[in-house]
């Protein structure tokens, strides 16, 4: 009756000694114990666990836990030539960090960012794997700007930068296709610059899904908005983005949508009865066959053991909005 | 005092034998007595080394501190802490989740700030986790509303600094990192942190860093404290430029010295940086700091970055003849 999915990150380390072999092997390089192809295997093998995981906790269509990623920014940056990676910033009001890219030139796409990392996951997942891109509006909002001059040149230059990316993927097989804008949900002023950037990217996806996924607030001021934007699926952060919901009890959707019901960014464990009870609700507005139930963004603010819990309360979830009436 | 004067932000790397004892107490093979003694010894020898080095305020080092909010967290009734979470690159704390209303159990910091001060006759500074901080990193599963967890913190860290005041504490810096996080949230910090500093006599810092300055630029002098401590070399030394055209009301400790990076600086680079700063503030409102606490180095590391950072503030004071 309803999908389950996870939006991108996920812990990279937990409580026990196994769990911090990623930890270990890193601080192991920084003294020269270790070598980068050391790191590469260790990294693998913990890709391996959250894949994983997340399959054994009945989740429907995985990520990768983005775990070489050092970052959301300069991960995807660091694949394009005319940008540096800087200085440590807040990212949003999360308490991590990003390396801030700073924009020196033209952005030029340097080759392919994500699409062996995807295929990897692929290969050793028994479920579909979503692979997830940072948008370009966020990528914009975020990075600081030395060449373009509007912020709206910049998010053009990355879309741009962006396609070749998007192009590889869907060359590499991944049918599911993740663009993040959580600026979106932080500035709805953003939203003509997210339909600019997306559309590129769009007809880039080959026969790919591509959905849009927006988190750490509401758009529910600009709900009709978002669902035209060109994208086939729309993620919904439906915890910090709560007034979302009203929006879409009463108007339902002609998209399917992710439905980011369970917190990611608190330890609180929620009641699967009350969120299949609520999901139940849209029944008749939204297409819930081909919908989704995730958490409200990654799952990386929470500690290992809470992630797995909030995996489970998700599979839960979905396993009674099905056996509901 | 005199001028430019040289501090730290709070933090030091702990030194091999002390990451070992920690190790041994995780595995259950030396009882907290034990660990004790290596992280007095841990303390004692860096008070020595700022000592050698000439610094005018030294920090304990925070060597019996795990994480920043965790240690407090540990210490206060209504928090349980949760399981490692990462805050950027390879850096993981436990993340303390709230439980219940928070109380504090008796004097958290106090016992440590008696010990360092006892081992030098300079001020040694008495540091607190600010209360908006310490509700942002936390998981909050009891109040419901930030505000609240905020204020209950601001509530028991003032009698913490009061009780640091007692015990002969002269500075009392309050770090909140999580300063700039939400724009909307900044009227809570003005009103958590002078919750916490209202009636000190000690003089007051308020340590913040990574955050967009941009926007919380205008909140900067209505902060309840005497001296902001920011973190300035990550970001290029950009802030300078502003406060040249809005001035601080408040003294500033500058940090000449990017904690992220492996390069050691050279005596020259810190030269240049406190040079810039001399263009914009009177030597008298200027001390000189790392951008923010050392942890992340390596021992050498932070030795070698902390005694550049006093040659160069020594060079300068002598080209300025300023005593």
């Amino acid at each position: 009756m309803v999908l389950t999915t996870v939006v991108g990150h996920y812990p990279r380390i937990g409580d026990s000694h196994e769990e911090q072999k990623l930890r270990r092997t890193i601080a192991r390089l920084d003294k020269g114990e270790v070598t980068e192809a050391d790191l590469k295997e260790v990294e693998r093998e913990v890709i391996r666990d959250v894949l994983r995981e997340q399959t054994q906790s009945g989740i429907d269509v995985v990520t990768d836990g983005q775990i070489t990623w050092y970052d959301s920014q300069s991960h995807i940056v660091r694949g394009f030539r005319g940008v540096q990676v800087d200085g440590l910033v807040r990212y949003f009001d999360t308490n991590t960090y990003y390396r801030q890219p700073v924009v020196k030139a033209a952005v030029e796409w340097n080759g392919p960012i994500l699409a062996d990392e995807w295929r990897f996951a692929q290969d050793n997942s028994s479920v579909p794997v979503k692979a997830v891109v940072t948008g370009p509006a966020t990528l914009a909002a975020l990075a600081k700007d030395e060449h373009y001059g509007t912020r709206r040149a910049l998010a053009a230059a990355f879309a741009e930068a962006l396609v070749p990316e998007v192009e590889a993927l869907a060359r590499r097989g991944a049918a599911q296709i993740q663009i993040d804008e959580p600026i979106l949900a932080r500035d709805p002023a953003e939203l003509e610059t997210v339909r600019e950037t997306l559309g590129p990217l769009a007809a880039a996806k080959g026969r790919a899904e591509l959905t849009l996924f927006t988190y750490f607030g509401d758009v529910a001021k600009i709900y009709p908005a978002v669902l035209a934007l060109p994208a086939d699926v729309i993620g919904l952060d439906l915890v910090e983005g709560a007034k979302t919901w009203d929006r879409i009890a009463k108007e339902g959707s002609d998209k399917p949508l992710v439905l980011g019901l369970v917190d990611a960014r608190n330890t609180r464990s929620e009641d699967p009865s009350a969120l299949a009870a609520q999901i139940r609700k849209l029944r008749g507005r939204v297409d819930l066959e081909h919908s989704y139930v995730s958490p409200s963004n990654g799952l990386e603010f929470l500690p290992r053991a809470k992630a797995r819990e909030k995996l489970a309360i998700l599979a839960k979830t979905a396993k009674l909005v099905e056996g509901g009436s | 005092m005199s001028a430019l004067l040289t501090s730290s932000v709070g933090s030091f790397p702990k030194p091999d034998y002390l990451l070992k004892a920690r190790a041994k107490t995780s595995r259950g093979d030396l009882d907290a007595e034990g660990l004790r003694g290596f992280e007095e010894k841990a303390t004692l020898d860096w008070l020595a080394f700022q000592e050698t080095i000439g610094i005018d305020v030294p920090v304990d080092g925070e060597q019996y501190r795990g994480d920043m909010a965790t240690y407090f967290a540990e210490n206060v009734e209504g928090t349980v802490i949760s399981g490692l979470v990462r805050s950027y690159g390879n850096r993981y704390y436990k993340k303390p989740i709230i439980v219940g209303e928070l109380r504090r159990r008796g004097k958290i910091s106090v016992d440590w700030f008696r010990f360092a001060q006892s081992g030098t006759a300079k001020p040694v500074k008495g540091m607190l986790t600010g209360p908006y901080t310490m509700m942002d990193w936390s998981f909050d599963e009891h109040y419901g509303s930030r505000e609240e967890v905020a204020l209950a913190f601001a509530k028991l860290l003032h009698d913490e600094a009061r009780d640091l005041e007692a015990a002969g504490a002269k500075i009392i810096q309050v770090d909140e990192p999580a300063l700039a996080t939400r724009d909307d949230e900044l009227p809570l910090i003005v009103k958590a942190v002078g919750r916490v500093t209202k009636g000190l006599e000690a003089k007051t810092i308020l340590h913040t860093c990574y955050g967009n300055y941009d926007r919380i630029f205008g909140y900067f002098n209505r902060l309840p404290v005497d001296q902001l401590l920011l973190e300035m070399s990550n970001s290029g030394l950009d802030l300078l430029e502003r406060f040249r055209r809005e001035p601080l009301q408040k003294e500033l400790s500058c940090g000449v010295i990017d904690v992220h990076s492996h390069v050691v600086e050279t005596e020259g680079v810190v030269r240049d940086r406190i040079e810039k700063a001399l263009g914009v503030f009177h030597p008298q409102k200027l001390w000189i700091s790392p951008d923010c606490g050392l942890k992340t180095r390596s021992v050498e590391e932070a030795q070698g970055k902390l005694r550049a950072m006093v040659a160069g503030t020594q060079a300068v004071k002598r080209d300025h003849g300023i005593l």
